[in-house]
């Protein structure tokens, strides 16, 4: 059998499967339903140093092929979430990786510091692409030199290794995350979700109570392995790929371009049960084509010359 | 909590485009309690890909449940072609039911269009537990009163109001809702439909300062209380109608 096994920015997964932060809570809420040991490391929704309202309702909308949402980063805050959450992450047998966005570049500092007296978390994401959030968010992920700054900030304040999410909605995605690595980002995941709206036409209306809102699903699939090519043909750093895979051939899709794990977001909400089909559908996959490891899959997209 | 592939016993439609959907799981029929519900995975397809919510409508036997499906998009619609013995994937019991206190004597429940769906449940515990209950429902039309035979038989009167003027009175439940809770004098107010009815009813309930619980509906993503994505507006903060309820009571959301 073909080893599954990944390290990405020094994590050792023994598969290259991970959460979509945002989209499994803390994790919790879904251990009824799967083993989460199964995973190969599990990234928790975002955190802030203060509580987070998040916006107003409704903030799901279904289109074709995806979602749209704006929850707007609803969170306890910080210290809510050391004593509230981190006890059960603790408890389980996977890298934890806590996702975390401030509004200001002292305020990634001041969280990056806080979690790194953690023992039980083992990597920090820097969530500079959120859509949803008025301030902060999104505007430090379109930015080469906002980014650059907020990573290496960030960075003094951590002993953790940093991921860095890179939002799509950019103009250039390849030089943000050229950026980010120079900075001192240790692996980059992405994409976020993709800015967008619905109207809700007899009302005139728009959909979402915040007006615009992220998309995800299948929908932009082929968006965000495009990216992960992009973006993986220009740093050295390993990235994870996410943004509507549903299965493992959609998990394939995204480290054949060059991703070294990938994360399961909107999925979840479909089938609680896809992380784990998609990490045994990996496997099958190895054992079919006699491939040793997944790290040999990696990047290994054949462009006809 | 349980994802189980369910398999479909019978499919009813009980009335144009209302389906009542009976489906096999044991561990679900046994556990649900009145207001809790299951989400629905509508088949394995790439173009509407979230599961629906529903209210366990009832439990039929020790093995199986039943869910009232309206048929208005894609989703429903593929539900309400599922024949015997096909199967439908669910994640159930999800969420907080209605809370009957052990002091609970007399209760009122209203029900508005699909808002039926949860109350049978309801109303058959609320027997079992020896409560008088009194019931105020109302529909678009005579032929929409889901339920009605049902709810008759569990209560001690029972006060209709149609649309239409087809069976009781002419005009909205919440018009007749007043008077029928100075004649039932109640301890607590029952209710689930329409957001408008449901505000209503909350205003009319603390005019006669009588608690008051509701299952609220909402668009949901996962359904387990993860996502953030079908919260209500309370008094100073968000609550996720998934996993905070999607029963409240009125006090909670500050209605």
């Amino acid at each position: 059998m073909g080893s599954l096994e990944v390290d990405i920015a020094g994590l050792k997964m023994k598969n290259p499967v991970t959460t979509a932060s945002g989209t499994y809570g803390s994790g919790k809420e879904y251990s009824d339903l799967i083993d989460i040991n199964r995973l190969g490391a599990i990234c928790v929704k975002t955190v802030t140093l203060k509580p987070m309202s998040g916006n107003p309702p409704p903030r799901l909308w279904e289109t074709p092929s995806g979602m749209l949402n704006s929850i707007g980063l609803q969170n306890d805050g910080v210290e809510a979430f050391i004593d509230n959450d981190l006890p059960f992450l603790s408890k389980q047998d996977i890298p934890v990786i806590v996702s975390i966005a401030g509004t200001s570049i002292d305020d990634f500092s001041r969280l990056a510091k806080m979690l790194s007296a953690q023992s039980d978390i083992d990597a920090l994401e820097l969530n500079i692409s959120c859509p949803n959030a008025k301030v902060g968010g999104m505007i430090f992920g379109s930015d080469e030199k906002l980014a650059a700054e907020v990573v290496s900030k960030t960075k003094m304040a951590s002993t953790k290794p940093l991921i860095v999410k890179l939002t799509p909605n950019t103009g250039d995605i390849s030089a943000i995350a050229r950026a980010c690595e120079r900075a001192g980002a240790d692996g980059l995941s992405l994409i976020n979700t993709v800015y967008g709206m619905s109207v809700e036409v007899d009302t005139l209306k728009p959909r979402l109570g915040s007006i615009v809102g992220g998309l995800s699903g299948p929908a932009i699939k082929p968006i965000a392995v495009r990216m992960v090519w992009e973006v993986a043909k220009v740093v050295n750093i390993p990235i994870i790929g996410m943004g509507g895979i549903l299965t493992a051939e959609d998990a394939l899709e995204f480290i054949i371009a060059g991703a070294s794990g990938v994360a399961v977001g909107t999925a979840n909400f479909i089938d609680p049960q896809a992380p784990i089909k998609i990490i045994d559908g990996m496997n099958k996959f190895l054992e079919k084509h006699g491939v040793s490891s997944i790290q040999d899959l990696v990047g290994a997209l054949k462009i006809d010359s | 909590m349980h994802q189980i592939t369910a398999r479909v016993v019978e499919n009813k439609e009980i009335t144009r485009d209302i389906f009542r959907l009976t489906l096999f799981a044991p561990a679900v029929a046994r556990e649900s309690k009145p207001g809790q519900f299951v989400h629905l995975q509508c088949g394995v397809n790439q173009s509407y890909i979230l599961r629906r919510p529903f209210s366990v409508h009832q439990t039929v036997g020790v093995d199986a449940f039943d869910v009232l499906i309206r048929v208005v998009g894609d989703g429903t619609k593929w539900l309400a072609a599922r024949r015997p013995k096909d199967s439908v994937n669910l994640i159930g019991p999800l969420g907080r039911g209605f809370t009957i206190g052990a002091e609970l004597k007399r209760a009122l429940i209203v029900a508005g269009g699909m808002g039926v769906a949860p109350l049978v449940f309801l109303a058959l515990k609320l027997a079992e537990e020896k409560v008088k209950v009194y019931t105020v429902m109302g529909a678009a039309s005579k032929d929409q009163l889901l339920d009605f035979m049902d709810l008759k038989r569990l209560t001690r009167k029972i006060a209709v109001s149609t649309d239409d003027g087809s069976q009781g009175h002419k005009g909205l439940v919440t018009d007749i809702l007043g008077k029928e809770i100075e004649e039932a004098d109640p301890d607590v107010v029952f209710a689930c439909g329409p957001l408008a009815m449901l505000r209503a009813v909350a205003g009319i309930s603390r005019r006669y300062s009588t608690s008051c619980q509701m299952s609220l509906e909402a668009r949901m993503a996962c359904g387990v209380g993860a996502c953030l994505g079908c919260t209500v507006g309370a008094k100073d903060n968000y609550l996720k109608v998934c996993s905070d309820g999607p029963v409240f009571d009125t006090q909670e959301l500050g209605w």
